[in-house]
């Protein structure tokens, strides 16, 4: 399978913290990431575990550009992500930052081959079907490519997501527990589809609870209660 | 695949309104005299006609292959577009346009039978594609 | 697949949204496109009967039945028979202030020999009439002979048939334009004509003399232009003082029912549509606030993909008017399927003057009637779009976990 080399990029975010309010209870303030600095090198894996609510999927949502942090900054090469214009934003996302989200996240009415297509066609880029075609068939979903995506099941939808993420060819991937419904063979098929994207000099972080993750992982996290902890 | 077709029942339901129609709410003239003008035997052969488009389209949803049901639009098509040619043009109606024939049967015939012509041809089409998609 | 073919494919593959959707707002174009076309055709009715009396002063006989049967024969094209003494139309040209004052005679036939049917004959003076022959001027621009008619157009005889009339074969020569009104029932001839056929309806015991002098002239209406510079009012109140059992109408108090009546409908029609507008807009904007919680998953995962605010409120706004679109067509499809084949029948049952208006208003109509449409659609859809514009995907794609 072919990955073209990408242009690559540093993601530092700079201090970043996020904060809820409740409005009910006692402890109506919490953070649910306290301040961390953390910088995803082009070309290696990075794996963030933890348990549930330490506070991974906000941290990933805040790199990826879609929860603004309380504090801190998140840099994407140059430029300071929340500071642009959503216009502005949307389009780099599209361009650079390819997330596979915990839960479903296809477009039910259309089929798998549309769904894995449709980042590219939203900015009327030629859609590269080759490389499509090439992640499709390596996560063994090519069968299902003209089947609508609300007929899948929970593993082949997770796929799809995948095959989606991987053929944007994107400098940096976020996967947020991109095996959660997936069996051991499906799951170490990801895990080496990641590294390869790696290879090819894309940043990748996944976050996982699984502890295959690690074999593949360049630099591994911990989190507990919104803090981050480098593993060595 | 799906083993029965909507136009055929849509069909269905506007020849059963023609036929029954035609000889009560969108009937001919009723002449005080009792005596019976031209719209009467319009009426009759729209009637005549309504029946058999009844009978084509009730076959044509008892079909269960798609070949059959695209052989059955082809009669009900022209038999639609025969009851469009009755009232007023092959049977004539009487001569004063605001009459009850001419101001209510003539154009709810000619709407009905209309509709079931274009649904009939819809029908055909879809039917062939059925048909040729299991080819 | 293209971002463009993205609001289609939408619609195309929820087949049971789309088509609640687009019903509802089928039945508002239905509603304002129908109610429309009738209202304008009322107004076009009536001002065709305007143009079309063209006289000041109607004179008719005085009887209170008479001017009844006169304006309904007029409105509903029922027939009327009603003389007065010929004498009548000297006295009137007598008055000062009369420009010209044309004659009508007024025959009901027997049941016609095609259907149960009267017909209203209405026989004219070529030399003085400005009524009829203007009017038959654009379809036939001979001199009436003997037995020649002229046919209204809803009198179903084509040009060289003939019609019987009290059994004297009578030659149709002209067929008028349509006007809307009671007019277009009726059939048209020359004085010499409606002679022999008064004659031969007397033959068949059906009498129209008002005195018992047999060769006693008899007209039913006098049409009177009134010259320049000279008071209606007044000339109206003469020819009443000069005449004997007559009663002078103003042609223009005489339309003033028909103009009642018609405000009436109208208002009638617009608080109906009104009514309809305002129970769709309210559903179409619950409709559309229900889509907004089933489909907010589906515009995180394209915010997540790199879809702006702006792209998602467009995809919104396109699905709901290319819906609206497709649902205005449709309204106004089936609306022409009612109101114009069955115009006549509208016609009949409204009593009043009814004429479609042309091909040029109809369209237009047409046209706004849908754009009107699509933007109530749009507009419906506006605030679901802000709505879903501003979904936190993050938040979104967790709930579901």
């Amino acid at each position: 399978m072919q990955r073209h080399e990408v242009k690559s990029f540093v993601v530092k975010a700079e201090q970043i913290s996020k904060r809820y309010f409740r409005k009910t209870g006692a402890a109506n303030c919490f953070f649910a990431v306290k301040p961390l600095s953390l910088t995803l090198e082009p070309g290696t894996v990075t794996v963030l575990c933890g348990r549930s609510g330490s506070g991974k999927t906000t941290l990933l949502h805040i790199l990826a550009g879609l929860l603004r942090p309380t504090e801190g900054k998140v840099r994407l090469g140059e430029k300071d992500i929340y500071s642009l214009p959503d216009k502005e934003l949307s389009a780099l996302r599209s361009r650079s930052v390819g997330i596979v989200p915990q839960s479903r996240s296809v477009l039910d009415i259309l089929t798998v081959s549309e769904n894995i297509l449709l980042p590219q066609t939203l900015y009327k880029k030629e859609a590269d079907r080759q490389s499509a075609e090439q992640w499709m068939d390596a996560l063994n979903i090519l069968h299902l490519r003209d089947v609508r995506a609300g007929e899948l099941s929970g593993g082949e939808v997770r796929r799809t997501a995948i095959a989606r993420t991987l053929s944007m060819n994107p400098p940096i991937i976020l996967a947020d527990e991109p095996t959660g419904d997936l069996d051991d063979e499906n799951t170490e098929l990801v895990f080496r589809c990641f590294r390869q994207a790696a290879e090819t000099h894309a940043a990748v972080l996944i976050v996982s609870h699984e502890g295959d993750a690690l074999k593949f992982a360049d630099r591994a996290f911990r989190m507990d209660g919104g803090v981050m902890t480098e593993l060595t | 695949m799906k083993h029965y077709s909507l136009c055929a029942l849509f069909v269905l339901l506007l020849s059963v309104v023609i036929a029954v129609g035609s000889v009560s709410f969108l009937g001919p003239c009723v002449h005080e005299d009792g005596s019976f003008g031209a719209c009467h035997w319009a009426s009759r052969a729209i009637l005549g006609t309504g029946i058999l488009l009844t009978a084509e389209s009730l076959f044509a949803l008892l079909c269960r292959d798609s070949r059959m049901r695209q052989g059955a639009f082809v009669p009900m098509f022209l038999t639609a577009c025969l009851g469009c040619l009755i009232p007023g043009t092959l049977i004539d109606l009487c001569r004063m346009a605001t009459m009850r024939c001419r101001a209510l049967m003539q154009p709810a015939m000619i709407l009905l039978f209309s509709v079931s012509a274009i649904l009939s041809l819809i029908g055909f089409f879809v039917e062939k594609r059925r048909a040729g998609g299991r080819a | 697949m293209s971002m463009r073919q993205l609001p289609v494919q939408n619609l195309l593959r929820r087949p049971g949204r789309t088509m609640a959707l687009a019903a509802l707002t089928a039945l508002l174009a239905f509603s304002v496109f129908g109610g429309s076309i009738v209202v304008m055709s009322l107004r076009q009715g009536l001002n065709s009967l305007e143009s079309r009396l063209g006289a000041d002063i109607i004179v008719v006989p005085s009887s209170a039945q008479s001017k009844v049967s006169f304006q309904n024969m007029l409105l509903q094209g029922t027939t009327g028979a009603f003389y007065m003494d010929a004498d009548n139309l000297t006295r009137v040209r007598e008055v000062e202030g009369v420009e010209i004052a044309a004659p009508q005679v007024f025959l009901a036939s027997l049941k016609a020999d095609c259907c149960s049917v009267k017909i209203q004959v209405i026989g004219f003076d070529p030399e003085t009439d400005f009524f009829v022959r203007p009017w038959i001027g654009q379809s036939y621009s001979q001199e009436l002979g003997e037995l020649d008619v002229v046919v209204g157009c809803k009198v179903e005889a084509n040009v060289g048939e003939n019609i019987r009339i009290y059994d004297e074969r009578c030659k149709v020569v002209g067929k008028l334009a349509p006007t809307g009104t009671g007019l277009d029932t009726a059939v048209y001839c020359g004085m010499d004509t409606m002679k022999i056929l008064l004659k031969a309806a007397e033959a068949k015991g059906v009498s129209h003399k008002v005195t018992s002098d047999p060769d006693d002239d008899v007209i039913s209406a006098i049409y009177v232009k009134v010259k320049d510079g000279y008071d209606i009012g007044e000339v109206n109140s003469k020819i009443q003082g000069h005449t004997r059992k007559c009663s002078a109408v103003r042609t223009k108090s005489m339309l003033t029912d028909v103009s009642d009546s018609l405000a009436g409908i109208s208002k009638t029609v617009t608080v109906l549509i009104a009514a309809i507008w305002a129970l769709a807009l309210v559903i179409l904007l619950i409709a559309f606030a229900m889509i907004a919680g089933e489909r907010k998953r589906e515009f995180a995962v394209l915010r997540l993909l790199g879809s702006s605010r702006a792209m998602l409120i467009g995809l919104v706004l396109k699905e709901s008017a290319l819906c609206s679109l497709a649902g205005g067509v449709l309204g106004v499809l089936l609306a022409s399927l009612i109101v114009f084949p069955f115009t006549t029948l509208i016609e009949t049952k409204l009593g009043l003057p009814y004429l479609r208006p042309e091909i040029s208003s109809v369209t237009l109509l047409g046209l706004t009637s849908l754009t009107a449409t699509v933007m109530i659609g749009a507009a419906a859809s506006a605030w679901t779009s802000f709505r879903l514009s501003r979904v936190d995907p993050g938040t979104v794609l967790r709930e579901g976990n």
